[in-house]
């Protein structure tokens, strides 16, 4: 499904990812792990497209279609979703009336018919019942005064209601309680399908306990420098990244 | 030294029967004071930004001709009154039939009430900082005189459309007073639409004198088109806990400039002054506002928006004048601006005047533009970029918009404003 080949970007001309390689196939699940700074984000940034990030060299394809070429309106339509690390606050767009212009966007993109605001309403309703999101979040401004927690379910909510052919979640564990991370969870396998695939960056394995991922990648320093199966990640939590040859924060992004 | 333009005198000596003798005569006082009125520079201080976008030549000197098609008039909920061109249109209006409410036409009123009226027209007014309602006074056709005696409530807003229409150039002089009793309650809102495309003036002057306790919502749209220039004034004056709420939506024209005036004469007023401002291609638009605090413990709350595109040119001046026993005001104005294009240019003034020690006098103003990560997370979900620029865009006014206290008029602000910035962001 993803192919991602020597991927190398910068921002400001600081180079951040230094050659990444990485495949998906439709139906996997596979968690990045890796400490601070190492260039996680910014993988899931380019991935969806966002401008800052310069990407210098390297191949990036979806299905097979080059995917680097596309805006990231686009890469949306074909079917990427990232969960932002650090969900953005849009006051004065109502989150109801964004999530419907998403999701009309998308329809209108398949040729379906949209959705008029009864029919959304309800569906918006239901979904976020299953994120376990007070409906009155859908009245208030998009991801606007909410909390970490919150903020993060209104995203699991955004991928429910778009279900993307590949879902990137930056971080969605983190800040949440032992409930929320259940509901989180439990929203995130709901995607989970033969013809979908899921690419998690997590720093906790308590999380992979709910998802279990088919694979594990650790990195660092902008590459990928280890690759596993999910004990990787109970060998990461017992040892740390030390045991690796990454001391620290510093020398990982250098 | 060259000699500095003054008003043309084509401007001043229009023939006019259908008012009572105390308001002929009030037009030729008004007149008189016209003569050699210096036409405004950008070295006149109040105009500074604006002069450049005046252009009025004689042929629209000429009143424009009261009859004319209504066939622009919005659908609205509530009672109803259509001018065009600054006279009434009996026929298309629908006015309230409530004890306590007279709202009259300028001609169909007696001497005496007549007399009464020219006193007070002009009075909500400072001379000196609207020059142009005494053009107004000198050139008013028709009016209309809306009063509420004591304690009275008009039980549905009020509509008044100005359609400024013609098909050779001229100018339009409407004028409304509303003489608000004490205690008495009541919503108008003014549409200013246009039709025709000949080079039109419409000059507006519209007052409000609260009496004590008058509770008073004035919401206007200024929706005219790129054929019209428009400067408008608005009078407020307020006795002792009176409430006067505006919302002002105005999208930009070749010229457009509005006078909002209020004045605190009585303790406990309070004023609450909304408003929008769009602009794009090579559009204008001036908001000068003037609070005076002229007695103590009044409250006024201030809050504009301008946003700008491609080449086009906001002004927002924000005067506050706290007069000497104005203690404990507390006057709060705010003025956010979002520029969408380098070409478009804001400018925004506050200007404060206080004049007493014990007040809370709180003023700010920022300059910004569409914030990337917002575009860059709307678009992530698939939205189209046009779109989310108009999602973002709204969003910038939307907390104005939804304050309209009309469904109705907050439904028209709301599509127009999609409908404009829908246009804004086509080339996106
Ligand atoms: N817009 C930016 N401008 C400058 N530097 C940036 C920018 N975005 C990211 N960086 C830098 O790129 C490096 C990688 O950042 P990134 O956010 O991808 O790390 P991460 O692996 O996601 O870290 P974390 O685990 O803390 O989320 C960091 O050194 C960061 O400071
Ligand atoms: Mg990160």
């Amino acid at each position: 499904m993803l192919s991602i080949k020597n991927l190398h970007a910068s921002v400001e001309d600081k180079e951040i990812l230094k050659g990444i390689n990485l495949e998906i196939k439709a139906g996997e699940v596979h968690a990045i792990m890796g400490p601070n700074g190492s260039g996680k984000s910014t993988l899931s940034q380019v991935l969806a497209g966002n401008e800052a990030f310069e990407v210098t060299s390297g191949e990036v394809t979806l299905n097979g279609e080059n995917l680097l070429d596309l805006e990231t309106e686009e890469r949306a339509r074909e079917g990427i979703f990232l969960a932002f690390q650090y969900p953005v606050e849009i006051p004065g767009v109502s989150n109801l009336q964004f999530l419907r212009t998403a999701v009309n966007a998308m329809r209108q993109h398949r040729g379906e018919e949209e959705m008029n605001a009864a029919e959304f309403m309800k569906l918006a309703r239901e979904v976020s019942k299953q994120v376990d999101l007070d409906p009155s979040f859908l009245k208030r401004g998009v991801n606007e005064g909410f909390s970490g927690g919150e903020k993060k379910r209104n995203e699991i909510l955004q991928a429910l209601l778009l279900q993307p052919k590949l879902a990137i979640l930056d971080e969605t564990d983190s800040g949440l309680d032992i409930d929320a991370l259940k509901v989180v969870s439990d929203g995130v396998n709901a995607l989970r399908s033969e013809d979908r695939a899921i690419l998690m960056v997590t720093h906790y394995q308590r999380l992979l306990n709910h998802i279990v991922p088919d694979y594990v990648h650790v990195l660092a320093g902008g590459r990928i420098i280890k690759s596993g199966g999910r004990e990787l990640a109970l060998e990461l939590e017992e040892k740390g990244y030390g045991w690796l040859g990454i001391k620290d924060e510093e020398e990982a992004s250098n | 030294m060259k000699q500095a333009p003054t008003l043309s005198s084509a401007f001043l000596h229009p023939a006019c029967d259908q008012l009572p003798e105390p308001l002929l005569a009030l037009r030729k006082q008004r007149a008189s004071t016209l003569v050699d009125m210096p036409m405004p520079t950008r070295k006149t201080e109040n105009w500074k930004y604006s002069a450049k976008y005046l252009k009025l030549d004689d042929e629209m000197a000429i009143s424009l001709p009261n009859e004319g098609k209504t066939g622009n008039s919005l659908a609205v909920p509530g009672y109803k009154v259509v001018f065009i061109n600054g006279v009434m249109v009996p026929e298309a209006s629908e006015f309230p039939d409530m004890d306590g409410i007279a709202i009259k036409r300028f001609g169909d009123l007696s001497i005496d009430e007549a007399s009464a009226l020219s006193l007070q027209l002009g009075s909500t007014l400072d001379p000196k900082r609207t020059q142009f309602a005494h053009l107004n006074g000198a050139r008013f056709e028709d009016g209309l005189l809306i009063s509420l005696k004591p304690g009275a409530v008009l039980d549905q807003p009020l509509f008044i459309i100005h359609e400024t229409w013609g098909d050779a150039p001229g100018s339009a002089y409407p004028r409304i007073f509303v003489d608000a009793g004490a205690n008495s309650q009541m919503t108008l809102v003014e549409e200013y639409i246009s039709s025709g495309d000949a080079s039109l003036l419409a000059n507006t002057v519209t007052e409000f004198d609260l009496a004590h306790g008058a509770n008073i919502t004035s919401i206007r749209l200024n929706m005219e088109g790129e054929n019209v220039q428009h400067i408008g004034a608005t009078g407020v004056v307020q006795q002792r806990s009176s409430r006067f709420e505006s919302h002002c939506v105005g999208f930009g024209g070749p010229l457009r400039r509005h006078d909002l005036q209020v004045r605190l004469e009585g303790e406990g007023g309070e004023c609450k002054l909304n408003g929008v401002v769009v602009t794009q291609g090579k559009q204008h638009y001036d908001n000068h506002t003037c609070i005076d605090h002229v007695a103590a413990h009044c409250n006024s709350e201030e809050t504009y928006r301008n946003i700008a595109a491609d080449k086009s040119h906001a002004v927002f001046n924000g005067r506050i004048h706290i007069h000497p026993d104005a203690q404990k005001s507390n006057a709060d104005m705010n003025n956010k601006n979002l520029l969408l294009n380098s070409g478009a240019e804001i400018d925004t003034k506050p200007e404060l005047e206080i004049y007493a020690d014990d007040v809370k006098c709180a003023h700010g103003a920022t300059i910004g533009q569409l914030d990337e990560i917002s575009l860059f997370y709307l678009v992530s979900r698939g939205i189209g970029r046009r779109q989310a620029n108009v999602l973002l865009t709204m969003a910038f006014i939307n907390e104005l918009v939804e304050q309209i206290p009309v469904e109705a008029v907050r439904e028209t602000a709301q599509m127009r404003l999609n409908e404009f910035f829908e246009q804004t962001f086509q080339e996106a």
